[in-house]
């Protein structure tokens, strides 16, 4: 059975340097049969600084949020920058080398198809 | 807020494993109580912030210099065009819709964790503002609103005469 679940949040030390905190975004996950979305949100993302890397059967995202740049006092102050990690482990019935993902209006999408031969198909029925 | 003092990865030298995990757990928590004291909730009184009962409102940063005002809000995944932004008086008003992309690809979720459907939310100001000197720009799903003092209420240095 096709399955993507959520993994612990923790590869190998990060490469290059990232803010103090990290913090796992907000995730759907959206079947839409020949393939599954996962959309996560991360709004403010550097565009040059997100990272899809799919290892091990782990499936995983990164992007680094600059920090933030208000002048003057601040009065409130409601949500932290961070850069933003998660990883889901895929099941084997997803195609990894077909995996693409697009980033708009602070959303991620990572697109992760199905194997050709485990996708649904529509049979058709020949009148006699 | 963080309810514990906290460095960073790089300089406790955490890398992989339990230790990392609970780095991880630790910074979910604080965020979790960030959100919880500083974001309105349905028990907010009205006069403080507006907004209707059930939906949800974004996260807000609010900031000000002698003559300005700055609000950035995260809109993630909103079209700008699905956004308004209005000011009366002391009060900046944002609103709009988060559509759902299930609604268009009748496709439907497995798993949801996103806030989706209309918001508003109307941010008290800390002084008044000049409704013609308001600009909105939309980045990468963070709205900045920037707000210009009206002169009237602009600060301003009075000298103390001598007689």
């Amino acid at each position: 059975m096709a399955t993507i679940t959520k993994t612990e949040d923790r590869a190998a030390a990060p490469a290059r340097p990232e803010t103090a905190l990290t913090y796992q975004p907000n995730v759907d996950i959206c079947d839409g049969g020949a393939e599954v979305l996962i959309i996560a949100d991360i709004p403010g993302a550097r565009t040059d600084g997100i990272d899809v890397s799919f290892e091990d059967g782990v499936l995983s995202l990164h992007a680094q949020v600059p920090a933030r740049d208000l002048p003057g006092r601040c009065v409130r102050q409601e949500y932290g920058v961070g850069d933003y990690r998660r990883s889901f482990r895929l099941g084997d019935d997803f195609d990894a080398s077909q995996i693409t993902a697009d980033y708009r209006l602070g959303v991620l999408t990572i697109h992760v198809p199905r194997r050709a031969a485990v996708r649904p198909r529509k049979v058709e029925v020949r009148a006699g | 807020m963080s309810l514990i003092p906290f460095r960073t990865k790089r300089s406790t030298g955490m890398e992989g494993g339990a230790l990392a995990t609970l780095a991880d757990f630790r910074n979910e928590m604080n965020r979790l109580f960030e959100g919880f004291f500083s974001r309105p909730t349905a028990f907010t009184p009205s006069w403080l912030e507006a907004g209707e009962p059930g939906q949800w409102m974004p996260a807000i940063d609010l900031s000000e210099t002698d003559t300005q005002i700055r609000v950035r809000a995260e809109l993630p995944g909103i079209d700008p065009k699905d956004v308004d932004v209005s000011v009366s008086g002391d009060r900046l008003v944002i609103a709009g819709e988060k559509k759902s992309c299930t609604e268009e690809s009748g496709e439907g979720w497995s798993h949801c964790e996103s806030h989706y459907g209309a918001f508003s939310r109307a941010i008290p100001l800390p002084e008044s503002v000049d409704p013609a000197k308001v600009t909105a720009r939309s980045d990468k799903g963070v709205l900045m609103v920037e707000l210009t003092k009206s002169p009237s209420s602009t600060s301003r240095k009075v000298p103390v005469l001598c007689k």
